[in-house]
């Protein structure tokens, strides 16, 4: 009888000790300093941390968190002003991160938001915020509208559009495919990348996508859509879905013999696909932003991320710790001008001109829009190889230099 | 001039995407089958444990796919410590099964804990009141996985060559048939257990009226806690087999959970062999409501739950459940 009391408690104490470890995991994201107010500038960051998109979210989080410690950390940085971050929850939620950002919106010590993470999300979000004025920048929301919002909404992130667009013109002008089947997802991320791939491909004479499925956003099961596709004329089949779902299509596809070629997006250059998806990623070719160009910035970034999370970044993350640092470097520059308001803020991040991100040179639409070209790897077993970069100019893909 | 040009390509494409003659129908038929069976095993086995708890306390234990998910974990962390890096193989194999035995084990225990402080204190309140506490439970065991255990997907590497069968362009995995030989050996067993054991028969009476069956010398107690222990027994399992195909992650618990409770109501919550029937039932509309009827994806799920209010209107007992009056 005292053994079984024993276990009892040693059951409760551990349920507490988790929950004192959930807690303090919330505080730990604060990084505050002693700075007199004036001289503290407080940005928010917004994205799912728990949920089934929680590994997005976090991804990112961890990025802005590593930005902004390593700003605080420095000297130079502390004899002008510090950076408090606060990290807030969506859940993968679009009312929840619509809460969460009204919540930030109220502190007035707030200049902006980072994130939120998905596309869905971040589109429930930017409406309010480019109303009351505050500064929202996405390292991930790719949907090619999100930009078109407002001038308060900028993203560090390749937009769809160019993605699909570069998609359907390479898959007709490079690959010669004539006929495309489509297994996306209903949601506006995947079914921005299908709508934009599609209008470019077809765009193209006598190139037709003959078949069209979608599945579920936490879909495991894909065996019906497969089923339907292999019986189709397609010659490739596009799936521009989020890393977790492709992994099951690719091995399930495998299993029923599908034959036909895969292509698909900016989902493939998360790492976690060779770990699920096994020697099923072999002959992928994918669209998705371009490699980084080998710099001591990514690789100095690469290293300390891996050592604070234990994972390497994927691109979102890299995005994120962009945008965070345009965010500081851009309330310097107001700082320095003696203005400190949200308006003010904005108008900076907008002046920003050739920012050195660990992704690359960063300069911004007039919309907020990133301006970019995009990549297109093929996979050999479970490494990808960059084949070039590629931007379309007048339904013609163009390489670029 | 343009639509002219267009118009021949868009109707033949329209028209082009089964090019296979009859033979080629009935072959997406036969698949559609497999799948819909196989996908239907995989809600029967989830479905066995619900049913299982649901006939003995009459109280849906809405944590069951949480207590599997923490079993896929255990079992996960246990099978890659003792494989190693070996290959499908033999030895594979019998580290799939070792940590199956452990996955069992930490189960029961955690079944039995959760029943211990979630349910227990409740036993004499409303009805609705451990409803409430097993989604509490729930939401407590996935959240706590996600914290320790990280947001991403792991994936369990099948300790065998799981390259498809195939049949005249038709195909089945090993792991298909071994999920559905899995779960019809379960429902043999559990109704072996049940109808000619000593400890099934002191369920049974349990189950019937725990007063009567402590005045008969029977420990409700340890009843009810070999019950809990016996059906998170089955939810390691069915976590173990499921988790292979699905991957394994924090929220596994909740999708498998919601359709395998619909696949025991239709079939008879309480009725193990309802479970079963209802599993496979469930699949297979689910498969061909999409692939034949042609309803869109969209509304896969509402298949489940269109056939659950179809049966709680037309026979609230399930296919297989019998009329029992409610005990005054």
């Amino acid at each position: 009888m005292v053994r079984r009391k024993m276990g009892l408690v040693l059951l409760v104490a551990s349920l507490f000790a988790l929950f004192a470890v959930s807690c303090n995991k919330k505080s730990g994201s604060n990084v505050s300093s002693g700075k007199g107010e004036e001289r503290t500038v407080k940005f928010y960051f917004i994205g799912p941390l728990t949920g089934d998109y929680a590994n997005y979210g976090t991804y990112c989080r961890d990025a802005v968190e590593y930005a902004i410690e390593e700003f605080n950390r420095s000297e130079a940085a502390h004899a002008r002003f510090s950076v408090q971050l606060e990290a807030l929850d969506s859940a993968g939620d679009q009312n929840k991160a619509l809460a969460q950002a009204e919540k930030a919106v109220a502190d007035k010590s707030a200049l902006g938001i980072l994130g939120p993470v998905l596309t869905g999300e971040t589109f429930s979000v930017a409406g309010m915020c480019q109303n009351v004025g505050i500064t929202v920048m996405s390292p991930s929301a790719t949907h090619k509208d999100i930009t078109d919002t407002g001038d308060y909404i900028f993203r560090t992130v390749i937009s769809d559009g160019l993605q699909g667009e570069v998609a359907g013109a390479y898959f007709a002008q490079e690959l010669k495919y004539k006929k495309l089947a489509v297994l996306y997802t209903m949601n506006d991320y995947s079914k921005g990348l299908y709508e934009g791939m599609k209008k470019s491909f077809e765009s193209n004479p006598g190139c037709q996508v003959v078949m069209t499925e979608t599945c579920n956003i936490g879909d495991r099961d894909f065996r019906t859509q497969l089923t339907r596709l292999k019986s189709s004329t397609a010659e490739a089949i596009y799936i521009p879905n989020y890393t977790e779902e492709m992994a099951q299509i690719l091995e399930q596809a495998s299993q029923l013999g599908i034959k036909k070629p895969f292509l698909s997006g900016d989902g493939f250059s998360n790492p976690i696909i060779y770990d699920n998806a096994g020697a099923y990623t072999d002959g992928v070719v994918y669209v998705a932003p371009p490699q980084v160009k080998a710099s001591t910035l990514y690789s100095a970034f690469v290293n300390a991320y891996s050592k604070k999370t234990g994972h390497a970044p994927d691109s979102f993350a890299c995005n994120a710790y962009d945008a965070a640092n345009i965010y500081i470097d851009a309330a310097e520059r107001m700082l320095n001008r003696g203005e400190n308001s949200r308006e003010a803020f904005r108008k900076q991040v907008a002046a920003t001109k050739d920012f050195a991100g660990v992704s690359g040179t960063i300069n911004f639409a007039p919309n907020g829009d990133l301006i970019a070209n995009q990549g297109v790897y093929k996979v050999n077993g479970k490494i990808p190889s960059f084949l070039g970069e590629y931007r379309v100019v007048n339904n013609k893909l163009q390489k670029a230099n | 001039m343009v639509a002219n040009v267009i118009c021949p390509v868009r109707i033949a494409a329209l028209h082009a995407p089964c090019r296979q003659g009859f033979f080629g129908i009935m072959a997406s038929f036969f698949q559609h089958f497999i799948n819909g069976i196989t996908l239907g095993g995989v809600y029967a086995l989830v479905a066995l444990g619900y049913t299982m708890v649901y006939g003995i306390l009459k109280f849906i234990n809405f944590a069951h796919g949480d207590i599997l998910m923490w079993g896929s974990y255990v079992g996960l962390f246990t099978y890659n410590a003792i494989r190693g890096s070996a290959g499908p193989g033999a030895f594979s194999i019998f580290a799939f099964f070792v940590a199956m035995l452990v996955s069992c084990v930490f189960c029961a225990l955690l079944g039995m804990s959760v029943e211990r402080v979630a349910y227990k204190p409740l036993r004499k309140a409303e009805r609705l009141a451990p409803l409430l506490s097993a989604i509490g439970v729930s939401y407590f065991l996935s959240n706590a996985a996600q914290l320790l255990f990280g947001t991403q997907s792991r994936k369990m590497d099948y300790p065998f060559d799981n390259s498809p069968i195939s049949f005249l362009s038709v195909s089945i995995t090993p792991h298909q048939l071994m999920v559905l030989a899995v779960s019809a050996a379960s429902m043999a067993f559990l109704i072996f257990f049940i109808n000619k054991t000593k400890t099934g028969k002191a369920i049974r009476a349990t189950s019937l009226d725990q007063d009567a069956a402590a005045l008969m010398g029977i420990n409700p107690d340890r009843i009810i806690s070999v019950t809990f222990a016996i059906g998170s027994v089955f939810a390691a399992i069915a976590g173990m087999l499921v988790s292979l195909d699905i991957k394994i992650y924090a929220t596994m618990g909740m999708m498998l959970g919601m359709k395998a409770f619909v696949a025991a109501v239709v079939g008879g919550i309480g009725d193990i062999a309802g479970a079963v029937l209802g599993g496979i039932m469930l699949g297979l509309l689910e498969t061909f409501g999409i692939a034949v009827l042609h309803i869109p994806v969209g509304y896969k799920d509402s298949i489940a739950f269109v056939v659950l209010i179809l049966i709680l209107i037309v026979k609230p007992s399930g296919i297989l459940g019998k009329n029992i009056r409610e005990k005054v």
